[in-house]
């Protein structure tokens, strides 16, 4: 067994004495089971410290870059959503463990002299942890995480005198962003990992000096040795702990990333981790002016009475002090399991709840759909782009707001409430936008303008009804002019009506020339009809994007309907009502210009069949 | 004694069990950049031929679209590239090579008497022709593949290509 090395390595070291006190640690009464737990933390926690490591590298803690890194980790690298799935499902564990851990330390007793000391420093690790579990959170920098910190920061704000500053010194400035993270980023990866390290090894090292506290029965056995019974054991727990947690990780692929945060978002449920569920749920049993005892009463008695435990010797007969500590913490525990199966109860049968739920999930696959598709990506602006330049996600949401008050969209206007289940819409008063510029649109108009699609319910544009009663243009003539004008909505920014019109293809579209011999008695198109005979909108690039700007801008201008009474006309939205981006997106969702929009003629209802159903 | 047995293979194997499994998706996860490829580059508008001085050598951007890990950057410089047209009756009438030097990366400019090309980190120097003349490259400036269109005014078209610095033989990045 001579090995020169190792025999120059102890000389000069010693190691083996360490070692051989470690592995021959004696044990009154032999290994056990229930033994395990401290070893089962040490060892989840050398897990989240590698797959924290390994995190390190490919994350980025700022506002703009958190979001789309830990997407990148989870989506795009090889086996990436494994190491954060454990990290993640990992601070379950550790939680769950220190449970575990505190209930057994309780239940032997091992809180009382001469180990005090040691069970405050394990109170202290009690506090990274979770410290560990709040900071993390936080980093994707999703919804999740965002409202989630911002509910447990706001409540430390709520602290009397100093929970204002204290809450501004910890989420680094009046605001959530940037110095948030990086403040949270650093604690979590810096300091509680410094301070673990040095409370962990005091803990072991006290645990050590004092020995396991024998079982009540171990006298009745030999006293056995730490290596090998108690390792195996050891390993048996770490690796059980281990397997659940990859388990976990496998089934459900993962951890889940939410939508990037959006501070602007009105309906996002915010929840805590499950472990922090029995505290959220405590806050709804006091209410209003009651808060304080949730958030703050509750939380410190239990803490001050977890800290006083050892001394309860000293006023109590030992037995009943033992049992007073015993009934306390499994009460604790109990207390907890309750709050928390209550929360999840009421939030399964919180339809509200449940909804805003679903809406979350549809924008957080959105979300992943978008960063991860090779045209898309995640804008250099930041991830909380992604979604603001989506216009499935944001032009609807614009349109939706803005337009739907008078508008409808695929016959359905803002629904402001649901009343016994059934969605009601608001009024219409104003074309259905579902298609428009669109052939099928223009098609469907030309056969039925007084459909509540087209200009049924805008009185003062009666201009199409006329028209319909003394039109002689055939069904064919018809299909032809819708054709036609469909291409306006082609026309680009900068063109004029001469360079359109030389273009090929204009003059000689069977459309022309109907266009031009029936249409063009009322509407302008410069260089092309001169109207005059009825007030009407000019045109030229009709439905395409420079038009609908102009008109969401300025509807009332002389090309547009500057004819109609500034009371039954379309409100003009101006930039600061609008911004450019939300323009830009309400009309790409218009055209249906969008990653995975419905294909030409799909999804559009068919002209004919819109004006039969509208007409009824 | 065989019970004690049990116990030391038993932490052994479920020791290095748990190691085993934690380093497999920690090695695929941190040797992931290995299994990133770049994108191959496709011809792309560089210039008119009528532009291009014979024997003057011009640097013109790459501009493309780029992903930066999660980051899809929309289409801005990239790089650069330098043209050189060739005397009338040459077999190539443009010439396109790479600004990383082929020593360790650095940017080749012109010299500043303006007759060759010049990298300032360690004093590469090259002829127009792209031979290198010092010790200092391994190799001759890395040359691009050229395409002239045949429109009544010519464009020259260059694909854009990465290539491993140092060593004598010129290897793509793609």
């Amino acid at each position: 067994m001579s090995n020169p090395l190792a025999d120059w390595l102890d000389d000069r070291t010693g190691y083996r004495d360490l070692l051989k006190s470690v592995l021959d640690e004696p044990i009154p009464g032999g290994a056990r089971l229930r033994y395990v737990f401290g070893a089962a933390l040490t060892t989840t926690f050398l897990i989240q410290l590698t797959t924290g490591l390994l995190l390190m590298l490919s994350y980025s803690p700022s506002s703009s870059t958190a979001w789309g890194s830990v997407f990148y980790i989870n989506e795009k690298m090889t086996l990436g959503w494994v190491i954060r799935g454990i990290h993640h499902f990992g601070s379950g564990a550790m939680v769950s463990l220190l449970a575990l851990h505190l209930m057994q330390v309780v239940a032997a007793g091992a809180y009382r002299r001469p180990r005090e000391a040691n069970w405050w420093f394990g109170m202290g690790l009690m506090f990274l942890i979770l410290g560990f579990s709040l900071t993390g959170y936080l980093l994707p920098w999703d919804q999740k995480g965002f409202w989630a910190t911002k509910v447990a920061t706001g409540i430390m704000g709520g602290a009397p005198v100093i929970g204002p500053y204290l809450q501004k010194l910890v989420i680094g400035g009046p605001d959530y962003g940037n110095q948030t993270i990086t403040r949270f980023y650093g604690v979590h990866v810096g300091l509680l990992p410094l301070l673990t390290f040095l409370t962990l090894t005091a803990h072991i090292a006290l645990a050590r000096r004092h020995g396991l506290t024998p079982a009540r029965n171990a006298d009745r056995y030999p006293t056995g040795k730490h290596w090998p019974e108690q390792f195996f054991m050891n390993a048996v727990a770490g690796v059980g702990v281990f397997a659940i947690l990859l388990i976990v990780v496998l089934s459900g692929h993962g951890a889940n990333l939410d939508a990037p945060a959006d501070p602007s978002s009105s309906d996002y449920p915010a929840r805590p981790e499950w472990y922090f569920l029995s505290l959220f749920q405590l806050l709804k049993v006091f209410p209003g002016h009651f808060e304080v005892i949730a958030t703050v009463a509750i939380p410190a008695s239990i803490v001050t009475v977890l800290a006083l435990l050892p001394l309860l010797d000293r006023l109590f007969p030992k037995k009943l002090a033992h049992f007073l500590a015993c009934g306390f913490v499994f009460g604790l525990m109990g207390g907890v399991v309750f709050l928390s199966i209550e929360a999840v109860r009421q939030d399964l049968a919180d339809t509200g709840f449940q909804a805003d739920r679903q809406r979350a999930d549809e924008s957080r696959q959105r979300a992943i759909l978008l960063a991860g598709d090779a045209s898309v990506g995640v804008p250099p602006e930041g991830s909380s782009y992604v979604l603001l330049r989506d216009p499935l996600t944001h032009g609807r949401a614009v349109l939706e707001a803005k337009c739907l008050s008078c508008h409808y969209f695929d016959g359905k206007g803002q629904i402001p409430a649901k009343v016994d289940g059934k969605e009601t819409s608001s009024p219409q008063v104003a074309s259905d936008l579902k298609g428009f510029g669109s052939y099928s649109w223009i098609r469907g108009l030309l056969e039925n303008p007084k459909s509540a699609t087209y200009f049924g319910k805008a009185s003062s544009c009666d201009g199409m009804v006329e028209w319909k009663k003394g039109t002689k243009l055939s069904s064919k003539e018809l299909d032809d002019v819708a054709h036609f004008v469909a291409t306006f909505a082609e026309i680009g920014p900068d063109t004029t009506p001469d360079e359109w019109l030389s273009q090929p293809g204009v003059d000689s579209h069977p459309g022309y020339k109907p266009f031009v011999e029936d249409c063009g008695k009322c509407h302008v198109v410069e260089g092309l009809t001169e109207g005059g005979l009825r007030d009407s909108p000019n045109l030229f690039a009709w439905g395409s994007t420079r038009w609908i700007r102009r008109m969401i801008h300025k509807p009332g201008s002389p090309e547009l309907y500057g004819y109609i009474d500034e009371k039954d006309r379309m409100p003009a939205f101006s930039s600061d009502q609008l911004s450019e981006n939300d323009i830009a997106m309400l009309i790409r969702y218009l055209k249906n210009d969008y990653l995975g929009a419905p294909q030409e003629g799909k999804e559009t209802r068919s002209p004919q069949v819109a004006a039969k159903t509208d007409s009824k | 004694m065989k019970r004690r047995d049990l116990y030391r293979y038993g932490t052994m194997l479920l020791g290095n069990l748990a190691a085993f499994t934690l380093a497999v998706p920690g090695v695929a996860y941190l040797f992931d950049p290995l299994a990133k490829k770049s994108k191959e580059g496709v011809f792309q508008p560089m210039a008119k031929l009528k532009e291009l001085k014979v024997g003057v050598p011009v640097a013109v951007p790459v501009v493309e679209e780029r992903q930066d890990a999660w980051v899809k950057y929309p289409k801005e410089p990239i790089g650069s590239v330098w043209l050189v047209r060739q005397p009338e009756g040459s077999k190539e009438p443009v010439v396109a090579f790479t600004t990383t030097c082929p020593h360790l990366g650095c940017a080749i400019n012109l010299a500043a008497d303006r007759t060759t090309f010049y990298c300032a980190c360690h004093s590469s120097r090259f002829e127009f022709s792209g031979k290198p003349m010092n010790d200092v490259p391994p190799r001759a400036m890395d040359s691009l593949k050229v395409k002239i269109t045949t429109d009544p005014d010519p464009v020259v078209m260059v694909k854009f290509e990465r290539f491993r610095c140092q060593g004598k033989e010129k290897i793509s990045l793609v």
